[in-house]
């Protein structure tokens, strides 16, 4: 009996000692960390909620993805982003940093056309704008050159 | 000294010899730097850089030469340090920049500036060449440096591929060069295609002379506007704005001089010969560069058909219509693609000057391209 309980636990000890991420599943490519509760799962998006703090996921997937180039990692201030540049299967990995009731929601999306063709538009857009304040400095400058130098000639005449 | 020594010996120099370490992808390289020498000379297309850029690809594809590595005590050889101090540093993209706006008159976009819009119509090719690429398999940051090719400027084709995919800097660069000499070929079939006969005559009224007072403060108000919304590319432009300051000065002749003349010679042989030196056999061929080449032509063609089509839209609102012809001249291959506008409202109408019209939007589009390249450069920072 004492020699069972003893195998028992080595047992548990040996899986409980292997890093997580070795027998994690993935969606996508990402692994998914292991103790999390999966919200809401589909085709192009899964959400969990952890139990770890956020430092502590946001470090389990820095360790994942150290070998991926292309990977960015932005710090805003609601959650940390993990975003991935390359052709990867998978856009984005969200890390809460609010805890909802004491679990960190973590997020991962699917790599979509959506934000791709979002992000083009929102940037052609935005080379209009640029152009456009230019255009409107220059009209301003013009417009305040053109009034000085009205003023200058009858104070010639 | 023995017959088997002597014979190690001849070994020994003959293995330290090109000759027995040759490749036949090696002969396929030279095949390509001698076909752009040779557009270069015998077809004047853009000399200055593809002389340089084909004797690059020639010069470092032959074995064992050392231009493009390390020594073995560590130090880089001949090309790579102009690679690295010119292009890596992105210095000479900026100094080019420098140049060229010692050599630029913005008479005709300050008089016109409405042709701001045009030039920014014309990125469009920039954009749906960077879908078009990422389909086909490249990663989004090669995507935005293939696609910023259709903006038709050489020197932020080059920053904006250096910061984002270098190893894409040697395709990049010359199918960029390549197709701003081929403008000519290009561009008049588009033009025809996208315009009506009574669009094509229309008549604009002439510029309106503008003071030295604008052509000084609109290098200011540039650079501080493209500093605020786009700051990743003050690089670029604050030099462009620098050189045309000084230019518009009066001055500082002798610095004018020096930054048109001079100083724009020297990079533009560290660079011609830089990118070259990127194009080894090993990396250089493999469907990435030839598929670069392919989209470049349609990124080219629909930046040509966005500037157009800018202009027709911009005369649904506008009283005094634009001549559409010019809308292509929103590709900032200046003045190249004025020309073409130019030459082909000739054929319409012999006494219709479009040239000082199209200059606008060609000026245009080099802000723009920047503009789009710093929209790129914020996707990824």
């Amino acid at each position: 009996m004492k020699k069972k309980a003893f195998l028992m636990g080595t047992f548990w000890l040996f899986i409980a000692m292997i890093p997580g991420f070795a027998i994690a599943e993935d969606f996508l490519g990402v692994p998914l960390i292991p103790g999390a509760k999966t919200v809401l799962k589909t085709k192009k998006r899964i959400e969990m909620l952890s139990p770890l703090q956020h430092d502590k996921v946001v470090e389990f997937y820095k360790k994942a993805f150290k070998n991926l180039k292309d990977i960015r990692i932005r710090d805003w201030p609601e959650s940390t982003y993990i975003e991935d540049d390359s052709n990867n299967p998978w856009h984005s990995v969200t890390i809460s940093k609010k805890q909802h009731q004491g679990m960190t929601s973590i997020v991962i999306v699917k790599d979509n056309w959506t934000w791709i063709m979002g992000t083009l538009i929102l940037r052609f857009i935005g080379v209009f704008v640029v152009l456009l304040c230019l255009f409107a400095g220059m009209s301003i400058y013009g417009a305040i050159l053109f009034r000085t130098t009205k003023k200058a000639i009858p104070a010639k005449k | 000294m023995t017959a088997n020594e002597i014979l190690d010996m001849l070994n020994g120099i003959l293995y330290t010899t090109g000759v027995a370490n040759f490749d036949w992808k090696l002969i396929v390289m030279w095949g390509i730097g001698s076909l752009f020498m040779y557009l270069a000379i015998a077809k004047k297309y853009e000399p200055l850089l593809l002389l340089p850029i084909g004797f690059g690809i020639f010069i470092v594809n032959f074995p064992l030469v050392p231009l493009m590595g390390f020594s073995h005590e560590g130090h880089a050889e001949l090309l790579r340090i102009f690679y690295h101090y010119g292009l890596e540093w992105e210095v000479i993209p900026c100094i080019i920049f420098l140049g060229l706006g010692a050599m630029t008159d913005f008479g005709p976009l300050i008089a016109n500036p409405k042709t701001l819009l045009i030039g920014a119509g014309a990125q469009l090719g920039v954009f749906v060449t960077f879908t078009g690429t990422v389909l086909a398999g490249f990663t989004l940051k090669e995507a935005a440096s293939v696609g910023i090719i259709g903006g038709a400027d050489g020197p932020t084709t080059i920053y904006l591929t250096q910061h984002l995919a270098p190893q894409l800097l040697g395709p990049n660069a010359l199918a960029a060069y390549s197709y701003m000499a081929m403008v000519p070929l290009i561009q008049p079939g588009i033009m025809r295609l996208l315009t009506t006969d009574k669009e094509r005559k229309i008549r604009m009224r002439q510029l309106r002379p503008v003071s030295r007072t604008e052509k000084l403060l609109f290098p200011l108000v540039t650079a501080g506007i493209i500093a605020l919304l786009v700051p990743s590319v003050t690089p670029l432009m604050g030099m462009f704005m620098l050189g045309n300051l000084m230019k518009e000065s009066g001055v500082v002749g002798r610095l004018t001089d020096t930054a048109q003349g001079s100083l724009m010679n020297i990079v533009t042989i560290f660079l011609g010969i830089s990118v070259g030196a990127t194009m080894h056999a090993s990396k250089f061929l493999s469907w990435k560069p030839l598929f670069i080449f392919g989209l470049g032509l349609v990124d080219f063609g629909v930046c040509t058909a966005g500037g157009i089509l800018t202009v027709k839209i911009m005369n649904l609102f506008l009283k005094e219509k634009i001549n559409p012809l010019i809308g292509s001249a929103g590709v900032s291959a200046v003045p190249m693609a004025a020309r073409v506008s130019q030459v082909q409202g000739q054929k319409y109408d012999k006494t219709n000057h479009l040239l000082m019209h199209a200059m606008g939007p060609n000026l245009a589009g080099v802000i723009g391209s920047a503009a789009a390249a710093g929209m790129f450069i914020a996707m990824f920072d």
